[in-house]
């Protein structure tokens, strides 16, 4: 959906760095750099909206952000579904995975490029210490338990 | 590399495979019901025969064989309980040798005393109170609450238990002490508190008894002493934590078992049968289907029987765990698929022993969520370069 021709990264590298380091959904941000909808856009007005970049709250992110899968008790707060929800939502409890970024259509494709090439690997062993903790109990354990009570 | 089992596992293993044949398959026919449209089946064996049994086991060495000998049980090693769970699988009989949760291993002497030794010796029963009725499994979400009032705690809310119910019991409750979910605390909630109420749980008979309802516990502002707390108040999910792992991997044995009986009962059904003047045990399909069924068997015996071997060493086997319950989950629905190959139709008729051991079996292993969790842990080592 954004414009054929989009951000160059290079130019706002230094700030797109900043709000991807910031523990805070990155979306609606990364969606203000990106270019805005494409003269194409697929949406049914007559009005021309080409360069605007609202969030059109189709509501991926809400739905790929894995802090509101662990906790889904979060989302009875809104049934909004936009980015604005996300962030009252999730706030500073973001993983910084960058889903939210790579599902939502504003984001520009140059962005999301970045954020895979350059960020991801980061995340991944960030993400990764989180996967296994030995620590952590395994509730599975005690569902298994209640479920296979004599 | 040893395969070979001790000598003294051997004789309990072996002591059990009697008790099973010669006790309890004798009884599966009064448990599955002789008359037609299963008017007399039963979910539970009558109590008398139950304590009759209970005094046989306790006689031969049998009872309390999970159970820490600091707690009057055998405390018979992770393989040994692998083994005796295998044989007693083999039977739909619903008995146990004393089975315990560990959760209640972690009871002080005074609890021991008024909870663990009744349960144990089948007194009293335990009604674990994990799972809500609104919210399902989702644990992180417990809505059932208990407030500090003094040295009192206050617990409302309602939860559901598969225990088996019985005349004497107690609730093993685990109620939300802290915020959003945070801090959850178990307590020992005797039968006769204020506020606390079961329904459900009648004796069901006849093909009723093919349907597990759960008990219905309700605690309304009921209030309990501190001296009920199960552990340390905000980490009932740190108990049992010794103990819970290889309970997973004695299911996975239990799992090997119910594959090794269905095995047995597929190959009495080959020998008997015959289609166009031939023996089912001579056609190429109904052979190949056995021999999936022996390699799956076998395949996750081994798989079970590693994993003790390092529980015993008392090694990590956190993915071992995890690895026996997703293998042995899937092994049972491959030898319950290849059996509907060798009756030519599905297992699942009411009446017959193969539909019990096969639900029963698939129960215990819940559903394919825990199943993707098991992957996770699995695949969270090899993210880590452990070597698989």
């Amino acid at each position: 959906m954004p414009q054929r021709i989009q951000v160059d990264v290079k130019e706002i590298e230094s700030v797109l760095n900043d709000i991807l380091s910031t523990k805070f959904p990155p979306v609606a941000r990364c969606r203000l750099l990106s270019s805005g909808f494409s003269p194409g856009h697929a949406l049914n007005i007559t009005e021309n909206i080409a360069g605007h970049k609202e969030c059109i709250g189709c509501g991926n992110c809400i739905d790929i952000c894995p802090v509101l899968a662990r906790e889904p008790h979060r989302r009875d707060k809104t049934e909004q579904r936009t980015s604005m929800a996300l962030e009252s939502l999730v706030g500073e409890d973001c993983d910084l995975c960058y889903a939210c970024s790579l599902v939502c259509p504003q984001v520009d494709t140059t962005i999301k490029h970045y954020i895979v090439n350059c960020r991801l690997v980061e995340v991944m062993s960030r993400l990764e210490q989180r996967i296994g903790d030995d620590q952590e109990p395994d509730l599975d354990l005690f569902l298994e338990e209640a479920i296979d009570a004599y | 590399m040893d395969f070979e089992i001790p000598e003294d596992l051997k004789m309990v293993q072996s002591l059990v495979r009697d008790f099973v044949h010669d006790q309890l398959r004798p009884l599966e026919r009064d448990i599955l019901g002789r008359a037609a449209g299963l008017k007399d089946a039963r979910e539970y064996l009558t109590p008398e025969t139950e304590e009759k049994l209970m005094k046989m086991a306790t006689d031969i060495g049998l009872w309390g064989l999970s159970v820490p000998e600091e707690l009057g049980g055998m405390g018979l090693s992770i393989l040994g309980n692998c083994l005796a769970e295998e044989e007693l699988a083999q039977t739909i009989i619903p008995f146990t040798f004393g089975d315990v949760t560990p959760i209640l291993f972690e009871c002080n002497a005074e609890q021991k005393e008024r909870y663990f030794l009744p349960h144990f010796r089948r007194q009293r029963q335990a009604y674990i109170a994990l799972l809500e009725p609104q919210d399902g499994t989702g644990l992180p979400n417990m809505q059932t609450r208990a407030v500090r009032a003094n040295s009192d705690y206050v617990i409302s809310g309602r939860k559901m238990s598969f225990s088996r119910a019985m005349d004497d019991y107690f609730a093993v409750v685990f109620a939300s002490t802290g915020s959003e979910g945070e801090g959850v605390t178990c307590f020992l909630v005797d039968k006769d508190t204020p506020g606390f109420t079961v329904t459900g749980g009648e004796e069901v008979v006849g093909w009723r008894t093919q349907i597990k309802a759960p008990l219905s516990l309700t605690f309304a502002d009921c209030k309990v002493p501190a001296q009920s707390v199960l552990g340390q108040p905000g980490e009932a999910f740190q108990l049992g934590k010794k103990w819970l792992p290889a309970r997973r991997l004695v299911r996975g044995a239990r799992c090997v078992g119910v594959g090794q009986r269905l095995l047995e009962e597929a190959k009495a059904h080959v020998e008997s049968w015959q289609s166009f003047g031939q023996h089912l045990s001579k056609r190429t399909d109904v052979e190949s289907a056995l021999a999936d069924i022996a390699v799956s068997i076998h395949a996750c015996r081994l798989v079970v029987h590693e994993a003790a071997w390092k529980a015993d060493r008392t090694m990590n086997i956190r993915r071992e765990a995890a690895m026996v319950k997703l293998f042995a989950t899937q092994m049972l629905r491959t030898v319950a698929d290849r059996m509907s190959h060798v009756f030519n139709g599905p297992p699942y008729v009411g009446g017959l022993p193969m539909q019990r051991l096969c639900s029963d079996a698939l129960a215990t292993t819940t559903a394919d969520l825990a199943l993707e969790l098991q992957s996770s842990i699995i695949a969270g080592d090899i993210m880590k370069g452990l070597k698989v």
